[in-house]
């Protein structure tokens, strides 16, 4: 049959090298590529990746550093100490303790917690959307059931109870209790897309091909929808540092000696603390809405690459 | 014994509604299509929109869930899933589809969409498939920088090719051409059909060619079959077709290929008017009580009409034409 082809096309294996080469010098650049330039036009973009990329390594390594248990014992001597001075620069709280060190201690708790939980939650949401939306018929039918009786449960109160009973936790148990009720949106929202790719006549080639189904959804469907799941995983990952703070704010995320941005802001439950000790938990305030607005940045870059319409930068 | 042989073949999309979402009536997509497809032949399929013809293909290749019926390809009914891998069906069945941008998956280079089917079914090295896919695109006329492109960067004739190399990438026997030349401009249309036949002529290649426009059909089938509401009304020959029609449907298709010369223009327009004067008169003699069309019976040994046995012969003997 090989014969056939060669009988019929002027090419032979001859040629192979300089068509591949010819090939490449034509060859439209890769999507990396094409995210990078659009990120060197934008430069409060690019701006806001340096501070999150660097932030982010700078948390986790200095966390390293730092000796969590003895940085939460209490020091009289440090009672609400001024901030800008040697031993504490950015202050100290009611016990003493340095706000700067549990800065770094607990954006690396929340960070990593809402790193986990993205990634958890989103891809399972991603599985489970993509699959549901493919298949349709009785398999999609039961998943919807299931993702039901899941939106049916009172979220936070169920976290809540379920951190009450759990005798000893820590962030990685709570990163997967909070995963169990975080992916339904985003399952329900690649779902619908699926159903609508699946409809497409690159779907049926793709079948008349040969290819099986689970290539199909990973391969073919999934990077069509790519822009979607991006904006959907960067939006998650701004929210969810905000479902662990809120939890720890409330008192229900993590152990009180374990330092996060929530339980730093519920410093702000007191009144005086709000007038008086601003540094007790304004730092934690201000870090959380320049990552969340940087976090979005990020995302419509990432949206706008993904899209070749809205494009800005240009690629040669 | 055919390449293809398509029995009573039946497919009807559910309609649900209602509070509990059941199933209450069904459209008729395809209803008892019946056909055979020679080896190297091309065959046509014509119709009006929504008469079920892209179903029909698609049952072919394996795409759709048939329903009821048959379509037997090497003794094996291959509506079934277990037949076609079975059989590599898909190696030997291929599919050009009716909008050549939708079928392109717009996240893959051209070199991955042409290899695709290779990949599944032929063990290629590496360079071998780079080898087949750069010698196909030869032989549908694009050049090799193609190779690294996405189907966006391409004209619409362009893609039109694609979709034909991947469609013969692993030499099948049967493709099915779902209205290929449908969204081209005329130029390329002649262009892409010409190129189509030149394949089928190298690589012995049968194409059921599936068209609403008997003027493209003309030019590429030799036998074709009318479809009209999910049910053939006339099978024959080109010439039973275009010289003989005896379905009232057929006639009005025919009527609606548009006339390019100028003198006769009068002419056409007033026999236009004239078959359908005769469709809204005689409405009731050509589709039984429910607006269906009747059962196929033979009027010679390769013409077929949907008709009373009656009627038929008459018409038969007014077209001139005798029972075998
Ligand atoms: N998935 C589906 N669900 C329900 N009805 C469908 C589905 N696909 C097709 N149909 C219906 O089946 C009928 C036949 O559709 P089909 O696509 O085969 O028509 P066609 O002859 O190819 O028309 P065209 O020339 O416009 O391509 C139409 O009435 C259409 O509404
Ligand atoms: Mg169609």
């Amino acid at each position: 049959m090989a014969e056939n082809f060669e009988q019929h096309s002027d090419i032979s294996a001859a040629d192979l090298a300089r068509l591949t080469q010819e090939a490449q010098a034509e060859a439209t650049p890769s999507t990396a590529k094409i995210i990078w330039s659009e990120f060197k036009a934008d430069k409060p973009a690019m701006a806001a990746l340096i501070i999150i990329v660097s932030f982010i390594l700078f948390v986790m390594i200095g966390a390293l550093f730092i000796n969590t248990p003895k940085m939460m014992e209490t020091n009289i001597m440090g009672y609400f100490n001024q901030p800008f001075t040697a031993d504490y620069w950015l202050g100290a709280d009611s016990a003493g303790r340095s706000v700067a060190k549990q800065l770094i201690v607990g954006s690396r708790n929340s960070i990593g917690i809402a790193i986990g939980l993205t990634v958890i939650s989103s891809t399972f949401g991603i599985c489970w959307g993509l699959i549901s939306g493919y298949f349709n018929g009785y398999i999609d039918w039961g998943m919807q059931r299931i993702y039901d009786f899941m939106m049916m449960l009172p979220m936070t109160m169920m976290i809540i109870v379920l951190v009450t009973i759990i005798p000893h936790y820590n962030s990685v148990t709570l990163t997967f209790i909070f995963s169990i009720f975080y992916w339904e949106g985003t399952s329900r929202l690649i779902r619908s897309r699926t159903l609508a790719e699946s409809e497409k006549d690159y779907v049926a080639a793709s079948k008349a091909s040969g290819t099986s189904h689970w290539k199909i959804i990973f391969r073919e469907i999934m990077p069509n929808i790519s822009s979607l799941i991006i904006v959907d995983c960067t939006l998650s990952f701004a929210e969810n540092i905000g479902v662990e703070t809120g939890l720890s704010y409330l008192g229900f995320g993590l152990p009180s000696q374990t330092p996060s941005l929530g339980t730093m802001i519920a410093n702000a439950n007191d009144p005086n603390n709000i007038t008086q000790y601003w540094w007790t938990w304004l730092p934690a305030a201000l870090e959380i809405i320049v990552l969340c607005l940087s976090i979005s940045y990020v995302g419509q870059v990432l949206r706008r690459a993904a899209d070749a319409s809205q494009r800005q930068g240009s690629i040669n | 014994m055919s390449l293809i042989e398509i029995k009573d073949l039946k497919v009807h999309y559910p309609i649900r509604s209602g509070f509990w979402n059941r199933v209450t009536d069904s459209v008729r997509a395809v209803d008892g299509v019946s056909f055979d497809i020679e080896a190297g032949e091309t065959y046509g399929l014509v119709g009006e929109s929504g008469s079920g013809k892209s179903t029909t293909g698609k049952s072919v290749v394996g795409l759709e869930k048939v329903t009821s019926g048959s379509i037997m390809y090497k003794g094996l009914d291959i509506t079934k899933a277990e037949n076609r891998r079975k059989l590599d069906y898909n190696h030997d069945v291929q599919m050009i589809f009716q909008d050549s941008l939708s079928s392109l998956n717009p996240r893959k280079r051209i070199e991955d969409i042409i290899a695709e089917p290779l990949r599944n079914f032929e063990n290629l090295s590496k360079d071998d498939e780079k080898l087949r896919v750069l010698q196909l695109l030869n032989i549908v006329g694009l050049d090799a920088d193609a190779l690294y492109k996405y189907p966006h960067q391409f004209s619409g004739g362009q893609r039109q090719r694609i979709g034909v190399a991947r469609a013969v990438a692993t030499n099948p026997k049967l493709i099915i051409a779902d209205e290929p030349v449908s969204a081209l401009d005329l130029s390329v249309q002649a262009q892409v059909l010409n190129f189509m036949k030149k394949i089928q002529r190298e690589f012995g290649i049968s194409y059921l060619f599936i068209s609403h426009d008997l003027g493209v059909v003309r030019h590429m089938c030799n036998n074709i079959a009318i479809m009209n509401r999910g049910r053939l009304v006339e099978i024959g020959t080109r010439d039973d077709i275009y010289n003989h029609p005896l379905h009232i449907y057929t006639k009005r298709l025919l009527a609606a290929i548009p006339e390019t010369n100028v003198n006769s223009r009068e002419a056409h327009r007033a026999s236009r008017l004239a078959v359908e004067e005769v469709y809204r008169e005689q409405q009731s003699k050509y589709y039984d009580e429910q607006g269906e069309a009747y059962p196929l019976v033979q009027v010679t040994p390769t013409h077929a009409v949907a008709l009373p046995q009656n009627v038929a012969q008459q018409l038969a003997r007014q077209e001139g034409e005798v029972q075998a």
